[in-house]
This record gives structure tokens, C-alpha cells and sequence, in this order.
């Protein structure tokens, strides 16, 4: 699978119900061990209900400088939410479906959620 | 569908470091060993389960395996993107450390990501009268 195909599909519930678009994807480096660095393995999906993509990342970290373009930035991706790898039903070509029950997490990543 | 009113629940925490692949990977440059530019991070590629398979509770995720570069130009600006047989990869194996740029740990004169470079050198530069050593 090539990533830039999952980029910006839409995502829908398991009733079909339209959630977003993925506006990017999660890893963590906990995969396999190789003499450099470790196998990043899929966390989940940062889904957008209002953007297709997302810009500079400011709804994930704590940065809120420069105020105007932090505030602006914000707004655009308001209500986006990260799903794990275990909600996901289908990676389709263009589209995506969650498991029924899925949890919305927080896109903020962990240095930021720590800060 | 779980709709939860108020602000999101923290994601579970991980063992290992996270990256975001728009945030952290693509569009960063990529240095070899040595420091020399070698190209750009355009796009990756992931080894799990295929597109349009539903996926089984308990399927292992998909892991990153390689690096992608290629002639994304045209397509980055009319949309798409080359086919995957035109997409030269480089190894997640072979990357040392992601920060602002992304280093690999070996050398990139081994790589088929830097062979118009290292065409251009060989066969037009040196050319070149002086095209063969470093300008004094």
C-alpha cells in the first residue's frame, strides 16, 4: 500500500455516515528492531471533518505562535480526532470504514499532551 | 457511531517515539552518511494487509517499509501519482535518525535515488574542461 493513496479518503462509520477525510497517518517506532532505527508500525489515522489535509500541525502540538496563523489554523482543522488501527474496518481505494464502537482519541501528540 | 461531546480522550501511550507521516516524513529532505543531499521523502510505502480487504480484529498494522522518491512533479500539481513500478524505494532499514532532515546510514552513491545526479556528474560534467575536480 502506498500511503499517499489513503491520504485525503474519505472515512466513514460503520453505518456509512460521513466522518472526514484522512488528513494524515500515526506511527509509532515500535516495530521491529533493525540495527538503525525501529520499524514504524501504523498507530491510526488523524481524520479532518473540515480540511482534507492538514497544514503545519498546530491542532496536534502546543505551539500557539504566531497567535493569528495559530488561531487560524486551529480553526481550519477544529474537530479532528485520531482513530487506532484496531477501529479500522476497510482501507478502501478512496474511502475508509471504522468498526462499529470505535473511539475518537485526541490528535495531540505526546510530547505536546505532556508540555 | 461514538459520538463523544467534550474534548477527546489522550491516545494510549506507546513505547516508541511517534511520527505523523505529513508532519514528520514527507517533503523532508534526505542526507546520507556523509551529509550529502541524496533527495526528498515523496511519498511511503507500507507493507500490511492489501487495499479493499476487510480487516480482520487482531490483524497486525500495517509497518512503514520504505522511503519513496520518484518523477512526482507533474503529479503532485495535476493530481495522482506515478506507478508504483516507477517509484524508486529506499529501505526503512537504511535510515539513521528522523529530525529536521531525514539521514540514512549509508552511503547515498550506492542508491538508485541519486542516479540522474550521479549521470549528470559522469557524463556531462566531466565533460566540462576543470569538470573533474574541485573548483580552486
Amino acid at each position: 500500500m502506498i500511503l499517499g493513496d489513503l491520504l485525503g479518503n474519505t472515512v466513514q462509520d460503520a453505518d456509512g455516515g460521513w466522518l472526514g477525510r484522512v488528513a494524515d497517518v500515526r506511527f509509532a517506532l515500535d516495530g521491529t528492531a533493525h540495527q538503525l532505527m525501529a520499524e514504524p508500525r501504523l498507530l491510526g489515522l488523524v481524520i479532518s471533518p473540515h480540511s482534507a489535509a492538514s497544514f503545519l500541525g498546530y491542532e496536534r502540538n502546543g505551539l500557539t505562535r504566531p497567535w493569528l496563523l495559530a488561531r487560524m489554523l486551529r480553526w481550519r482543522h477544529r474537530g479532528a480526532f485520531l482513530v487506532l488501527w484496531e477501529d479500522i474496518a476497510v482501507v478502501g481505494a478512496g474511502s475508509v470504514r471504522l468498526r462499529p464502537g470505535y473511539t475518537r482519541y485526541s490528535t495531540a501528540l505526546q510530547d505536546a499532551a505532556e508540555a | 457511531m461514538t459520538a463523544q461531546p467534550g474534548p477527546l480522550r489522550p491516545a494510549p501511550k506507546v513505547a516508541g517515539r511517534i511520527l505523523d507521516a505529513q508532519l514528520h516524513l514527507l517533503d523532508r529532505q534526505v542526507l546520507d552518511h556523509d551529509g550529502v543531499p541524496v533527495t526528498t521523502v515523496d511519498d511511503l510505502e507500507l507493507a500490511g494487509p492489501a487495499v479493499d480487504d476487510a480487516i480482520e480484529p487482531g490483524t497486525p498494522a500495517p509497518v512503514l517499509s520504505a522511503l519513496l522518491t520518484g518523477p512526482v512533479l507533474g503529479t503532485r500539481v495535476f493530481g495522482g501519482r506515478p506507478p508504483s513500478s516507477r517509484l524508486i524505494r529506499i529501505p526503512w532499514k537504511d535510515v539513521a535518525e528522523v529530525g529536521v532532515v531525514v539521514r540514512l546510514g549509508v552511503s547515498g552513491e550506492s542508491l538508485d535515488a541519486g542516479w540522474v545526479e550521479r549521470w549528470v556528474r559522469d557524463k556531462i560534467i566531466a565533460r566540462i574542461p576543470g569538470g573533474r575536480h574541485d573548483p580552486r
